[in-house]
């Protein structure tokens, strides 16, 4: 697993955030954001991202992290549906 | 099964072949119609109509040699003349207008005499080497002496003459001799009036009249831009193409579709026997009305240029020498890998690349075999880097993925926006069109970090420039927006009755926020505030406002954002859903539009349909018969990270050259360095293809069968006009990988591809190759609702329902310069050459443009001690290319501009990995850079330069070899 990878990820994600962010309450833009994930993200690239959750020092900005949640919880329903 | 296309035999294409000397009256539409008598004839033609015309419509074929149906009538050459009852003389009837119960007479003695006189005079004056002219049999001169029954020449030809006159071969196209020239001025109207360029003109008076290339210029030292329009009008051997030099005149034709830029002009491919002699611009093609620019006209040599591939070749791995093998044991060499490789890293592990270049046929069969056959949604093509955006943003505001409009639609055009777009050089067709609706007294707005040309139109009225910093579209888009909503520009009508009101409510706010005023954005994007109000009351205020833009929209961190910003601004001020107006993506390739409509992207389905969609994705299982993956793909540059990182391990290229193309060479470079096997299908050893291990030939246009569609949404016919060269077209390659890995496909003609196409993708549902026989073109939406297409996009209602506004918040690029980097690197395109070069620079286009070059302000230069022509390191955070200086005044200080048509050059080397937020679309048109003089090339170029060597050895040592 490459730490590289998993930054560009995050970075990505973080850059989505910042975009769907403007204009709206946060709650909003945490569910934009994850849908956009949902929509427009390979599954590999999906897992990754979430797998993020677990480090400490994954440097996610609050509003992507909530969207990662969201997604994590997304993947989560689908994997047990 | 090849079926070869004849307008003279379909009655709504007869009129193109016969020129019938002036224009369709431009004030015509819906005004009445006139009666009059022709030579005992009744015809009733448009009010405005020329008595030339209506003759000619009635099949009375009155001598002429200054008109001509593409351009305006000019009464020079009298040879139309003709006698009215009730007048006076012998009016021109190319200038003379019909009138209610006029009766004409076009033939008798007195009229015979007159002409033979006339044509006795043109005669006099020039050469009669008929037999040996390489206009014989095509030469309207020799058909008017023949018509008029011209027999003696009674003034001798001893006297003073312009028989000695030196031609100009300066043009690789075209010759000039001016010998043969007869001054009918058709040329030089061609150019001002079809091409708009006024780059010709009639020098001097009287006998030493001559038409002349600006000041006495060779035609290659002035402004002209080779379109060749003059060329097409010219009525003589003067100004004629070198290939019908060298070949005699053409004997067949067939209609085809321009495989160059996003315009998609029809063509008259004209043949003798499978050699193509010459391009003609087809009168009836709706996207082009028979024009053309450089490229398609003149620039298809490279279709039979000795380094087109023509044997299938493998190797195993890319520092070995290629093998030339049988298709079979290619096709059977790729699939084993891919089905390897599959079974060792599992089913997501391999993916392909559409082609925008090909057909729509072959790209619906691209990604159709890397869902059915390689099991995952890894698709994606060219679109990623260049429009992907577009269709981000226009479905999210619009509800598609397209442009609103027809080009036609700019003639209706009151004021222009044209955004990060050059089209007199990308799109140069479109470009005249513009500039023709721009001298009859429309407003253009360029927003622009250069001054482009067009903005140098001659003759146009109101031009306002709004040069901002690269990387600050967004910022301008609201401070627009702002002055839109904020001085009370709204079109709250239309907002009301065809927009999402909570939607336009919050936009309202958001862009109503003082940060948004142009005052706020001066300091952001470096336009005065005042010169922004302007544009904006401009677009607004003036009837008819339409937005055109390019990849100077796109190709940013906020690539989507820009685009929904300018649909916000459409909708604000009702520019929507009539012609005139609209929001208008300029293509780059042939068939952009096509490979996303076919279902190229990773998330999408053919169609826009997204993956996931149960219903959707169902129709296409039941189809193709297979379980199809509801996960969207990786995109490219996601595959290229997967590669890196070595979960991603073989690739299937079509026509497309990532290496060149694709943002921070060095990364991709080391993308396809990591893979076990790259399959790459193109017609020239292009830059990916020294890194691959099996190398299918592909086919060029002219030699298959197919659609195109361009950045209308117009769909237009390719037609074979010669053999494919390597024995097979890209579809039937395809289709070939498919069979070998198990998945079975059996087309027999791409019109077979196309009925699936159609049954499957809802907005194709009314599209066969039988409808496009008989109408020519269609423009999707074609279904049961709208059977002949729909021209206007969004006139009664979008396919969302309501128009949806966005909130487009301003994130400034992470590419920013600083002490180290002080300059923006941004990237363009230039006439000559068509995006990574690789068949402009097989042609005589080389001669306009062999060399990428940096532009750089003077200012800039002057604080390096830069001189032009001095040799430029170029440095960024991804790496160093090395580039001639160009001094340039259309550059503003701080920012500097080059081109990336030639590998060598390495402007991908510099640009880096930053990309839209939505799209992944490289941000190509910002990169913080350094510039410095050295003296030699940089490291990268020198690895280049012997990797490249390598590669065309490996190639040549395979050719060499007789198997």
């Amino acid at each position: 697993m490459s730490s590289h990878h998993d930054n560009q990820l995050i970075h990505m994600t973080n850059q989505i955030a910042a975009n769907l962010g403007g204009g709206r309450d946060e709650e909003t833009a945490a569910a934009a954001t994850c849908r956009h994930l949902e929509t427009f993200w390979a599954r590999s690239m999906k897992h990754r991202l979430v797998a993020t959750l677990e480090r400490e020092d994954a440097p996610l900005s609050p509003l992507a992290k909530r969207a990662v949640i969201l997604l994590a919880e997304g993947l989560a329903r689908r994997h047990a549906g | 099964m090849i079926q070869h296309f004849d307008p003279s035999q379909h009655a709504s294409n007869a009129g193109h072949r016969k020129d019938l000397g002036t224009p369709f009256p431009a004030q015509a539409v819906g005004t009445a119609s006139v009666s009059l008598d022709i030579d005992g004839v009744t015809i009733s033609v448009p009010e405005g109509t020329s008595v030339l015309r209506a003759a000619a419509l009635a099949d009375i074929n009155i001598p002429k040699l200054c008109a001509t149906d593409s351009l305006e009538a000019f009464g020079s050459c009298r040879l139309c003349a003709v006698q009215i009852e009730g007048r006076r003389g012998f009016p021109a009837s190319c200038t003379t207008p019909v009138v209610q119960g006029m009766k004409v007479t076009t033939q008798n003695e007195r009229l015979a005499k007159l002409r033979r006189n006339v044509m006795e005079l043109y005669i006099s004056d020039h050469p009669l080497d008929c037999l040996t002219c390489p206009a014989n049999g095509d030469c309207e001169l020799q058909d008017m002496a023949g018509s008029v029954g011209l027999r003696e020449v009674r003034y001798g030809f001893t006297g003073e003459s312009h028989l000695d006159v030196v031609k100009d071969e300066s043009n690789p196209y075209f010759t000039f001799d001016p010998s043969k020239c007869i001054l009918c001025s058709r040329c030089v109207r061609a150019c001002d009036e079809v091409q708009g360029t006024f780059a010709l003109t009639i020098d001097s008076r009287g006998f030493d009249s001559k038409v002349s290339a600006g000041q006495n210029d060779a035609f290659m030292d002035s402004d002209c831009v080779s379109c060749g329009a003059c060329v097409q009008a010219c009525p003589t051997a003067t100004l004629m193409e070198k290939s019908v030099i060298d070949h005699g005149v053409p004997d067949r034709s067939v209609v085809t579709t321009c495989a160059y830029c996003g315009v998609g002009c029809s063509f008259e491919a004209q043949m003798k026997g499978d050699q193509l002699v010459r391009m003609v611009p087809y009168k009836g093609g709706d996207a082009n009305h028979g024009h053309s620019c450089v490229k398609g006209r003149f620039a298809f040599g490279y279709a039979t240029h000795p380094d087109r591939l023509t044997t299938p070749m493998i190797r195993d791995s890319i520092d070995q020498p290629w093998r030339e093998v049988s298709w079979e044991e290619a096709i059977g060499f790729a699939a084993t890998r891919l089905k390897a490789i599959q079974a060792e890293h599992g089913r997501e592990s391999i993916g392909g690349i559409t082609s925008s270049r090909c057909t729509n046929e072959e790209t619906y069969l691209v990604q159709k075999l890397i869902r059915a056959a390689f099991g995952n949604n890894n698709t994606d093509t060219c679109a990623r880097v260049c429009h992907s955006p577009t269709g981000y943003g226009l479905k999210t505001t619009l509800g598609e993925s397209a442009g609103t409009q027809t080009f036609d639609s700019v003639m209706k055009a009151d004021a222009i926006i044209v955004i990060g777009a050059n089209p007199t050089d990308a799109h140069p067709v479109f470009g005249s069109l513009m500039r023709k609706r721009l001298r009859q007294g429309a407003k253009l707005i360029v927003a622009d970090p250069r001054r482009i040309d067009l903005l140098k139109t001659p003759h146009m009225s109101e031009a306002q420039h709004l040069p901002l910093r690269p990387g600050t579209n967004v910022a301008l888009v609201n401070a627009l927006g702002h002055v839109v909503v904020t001085e009370g520009l709204e079109d709250k009508a239309f907002v009301a009755k065809r927009c999402d009101t909570d939607a336009y409510n919050s936009w309202r706010e958001f862009i109503a926020e003082p940060r948004h005023s142009p005052e706020a954005t001066e300091a952001i994007t470096g336009v005065p505030a005042e010169a922004v109000r302007q544009a904006a009351r401009t677009y607004a205020m003036a009837g008819n406002g339409a937005i055109y833009y390019g990849l100077g929209v796109t190709e940013h961190s906020q690539g989507s954002t820009m685009v929904m910003g300018i649909a916000n601004l459409a909708l604000a001020t009702g520019n929507i859903g009539r012609e005139g107006v609209g929001v208008n993506p300029l293509r780059g390739q042939n068939n952009v539009q096509g490979s996303c409509d076919m279902g190229s992207f990773p998330h999408e389905l053919p169609g826009y349909q997204h993956v996931a969609d149960p219903i959707a994705r169902g129709r296409f299982e039941a189809v193709w018969g297979v379980k199809l993956d509801d996960e969207p793909g990786l995109r490219i540059p996601n595959m290229f990270d997967a590669a890196i990182e070595g979960t991603f391990k073989a690739l299937y290229v079509q026509g497309e050259d990532i290496a060149q193309s694709d943002p921070n060479t060095q990364h991709v470079e080391a993308a396809l360095t990591s893979l076990d096997c790259l399959i790459v299908q193109d017609i020239f050893l292009n830059e990916t293809a020294k890194f691959a291990h099996v190398l299918l030939p592909g086919s060029s246009f002219l030699e298959k069968n197919g659609t195109f569609t361009n950045a209308e949404r117009r769909i237009n016919r390719v037609r074979k006009v010669m053999p494919a060269l390597a024995g097979k077209e890209d579809w039937q390659v395809t289709q070939d990988l498919a069979n070998a890995l198990g998945y079975p496909m059996h087309y027999t003609h791409p019109s077979e591809i196309m009925d699936e196409i159609a049954q499957l993708t809802p907005s194709f549902a009314g599209v066969s190759y039988a409808k496009l026989e008989e109408h020519g073109s269609l423009q999707w939406p074609c279904n049961a609702e709208y059977p002949l297409g729909m021209p206007t996009m969004h006139e009664v209602e979008f396919p969302i329902g309501l128009g949806r506004f966005a909130i487009t918040e301003y994130v400034a690029t992470e590419e920013r310069a600083n002490r180290r980097f002080p300059l923006l690197l941004t990237t363009g395109r230039i006439l000559s050459q068509y995006n990574v070069g690789a068949q402009t620079r097989r042609t005589d286009n080389q001669r306009w443009h062999d060399e990428d070059v940096l532009e750089l302000h003077p200012s800039d230069a002057e604080l390096r001690g830069i001189r032009d022509g001095d040799w430029l390191g170029i440095t960024s955070r991804a790496g160093q290319t090395v580039l001639r200086a160009r001094l340039s005044e259309r550059m503003q200080p701080g920012v500097v501009y080059t081109t990336f048509h030639h590998p060598g050059s390495g402007a991908n080397v510099i640009t880096t990995d930053n990309s839209d937020w939505a799209t992944n679309c490289p941000e190509y048109k910002v990169t913080a850079v350094q510039v410095e003089k050295v003296s030699q090339p940089s490291a990268w170029q020198q690895r280049f330069s012997a990797f490249d060597l390598a590669q065309r050895d490996y190639l040549a040592k395979a050719q060499q070899e007789v198997p």
